[in-house]
């Protein structure tokens, strides 16, 4: 890996922490979520700190440009991260299903009060006529 | 013997009203509720204006969430039996008590209405009856159980399975998977001949072109579920 790029990459990271930062002082990303982008961060910073980290793993795995095994870990990474969003999804989807249900529950029964609070209302009304009358 | 019929219905308005009175001719001893998946047109209206429980879902959840949300309700208000009853008017009526007695009996927990056991009515579409054979086919190896109409809505269950579809119920597509679902928690499962019609106005939930998407979604459904952790107990 060359200096050049090395460098940049330094400061891509450096933005996406101010960026992580930023994110979680205004509570937009919650803390478990947080968590896998902090740990994918700490990799990318370690891998850009240690060329030499970079060089073993391209080595182990036959591939000829370390640059190329860093992007592969990064996809990898986002593969990752992906994932568990499907699954983050998936759950508040059930979430929301059941949200829903249960909203129409409810609001069924309101309409079931009311409808018997306002006949009980009528027939008080009409005893009291009907009591006046005799 | 407290019955209730869970109507699913979206953008219904104009079918509603017959297969009320379809219901009130053939089966007045039931309950009745439409639960109305966030129509657009007068379902609502309509179906109060008949004098029929609706619950009216805020968000449109689809076929699944819609029916089960009517299982909730079953559950709450400790009804003895539930029957899904279809409303687009494809189902009748009249065979509602021949999906009952099996469960009166206590011979089952489920029973499905299926239209490939009865001569006659509307049988579907040669594409879709392959479909739906392939599917019987895959929920058999699954299980071991065989239903033919698998895609079926019109069934009635019991109690347990009340208990069991109000806290777990598959979504999207729904038939296949839970008969799936119930079959491997061991529950009994019976096929009752039935004729259907076929729809009057709008459309299936299932358009012609997704056909092939629908048996893939499916068939990986229902996998998955089989692979999955039982969870929930009949």
């Amino acid at each position: 890996m060359n200096r050049a790029l090395q460098l940049f990459l330094l400061l891509a990271i450096t933005l996406y922490f101010f960026a992580l930062v930023h994110f979680s002082r205004r509570k937009r990303v919650e803390p478990k979520y947080m968590l896998l982008w902090i740990i994918s961060g700490v990799m990318m910073i370690a891998l850009t700190l240690f060329p030499a980290l970079l060089n073993r793993v391209s080595r182990f795995l036959g591939i000829y440009d370390p640059t190329n095994a860093l992007f592969a870990i990064v996809l990898f990474c986002v593969i990752i991260i992906l994932m568990a969003l499907t699954a983050i999804l998936s759950h508040h989807n059930a979430d929301i299903i059941r949200l829903v249900q249960e909203n129409a529950l409810l609001e069924q029964r309101i309409r079931e009060l009311e409808n018997k609070a306002e006949t009980d209302e009528a027939m008080k009304s009409a005893e009291k006529g009907e009591r006046n009358a005799v | 013997m407290k019955t209730l019929i869970i109507i699913p219905a979206c953008n219904e308005a104009k079918n509603i009203a017959g297969v009320i009175a379809d219901l009130r001719r053939f089966y007045p001893e039931g309950d009745y509720l439409v639960v109305n998946d966030c129509s657009t047109d007068e379902t609502a209206a309509t179906v109060r204006q008949l004098g029929v429980k609706c619950l009216s879902l805020p968000v449109n959840l689809g076929i699944g969430g819609c029916v089960q949300a009517g299982y909730r309700y079953a559950q709450e208000q400790h009804y003895e039996y539930a029957v899904q009853f279809d409303g687009d008017g494809q189902h009748k009526a009249q065979y509602i008590r021949d999906l009952l007695r099996p469960l009166e009996d206590g011979e089952a927990d489920m029973a499905v209405g299926s239209r490939f056991l009865a001569d006659g009515g509307f049988q579907s579409t040669a594409m879709r009856r392959l479909g739906i054979k392939f599917l019987s086919r895959l929920i058999h190896v699954l299980c071991g159980i065989r239903v033919s109409d698998v895609t079926s809505g019109m069934r009635a269950v019991n109690r347990k399975m009340i208990q069991f579809f109000s806290a777990h119920y598959a979504q999207d597509y729904p038939e296949p998977e839970s008969t799936l679902a119930a079959a491997r928690r061991g529950a009994r499962i019976v096929e009752i001949p039935v004729q259907m019609r076929e729809r009057q106005y709008g459309e299936s939930s299932i358009k012609p072109g997704h056909a092939a998407y629908y048996i893939a979604k499916v068939t990986l459904a229902l996998l998955m579920s089989n692979a999955e952790k039982e969870e929930g107990e009949i």
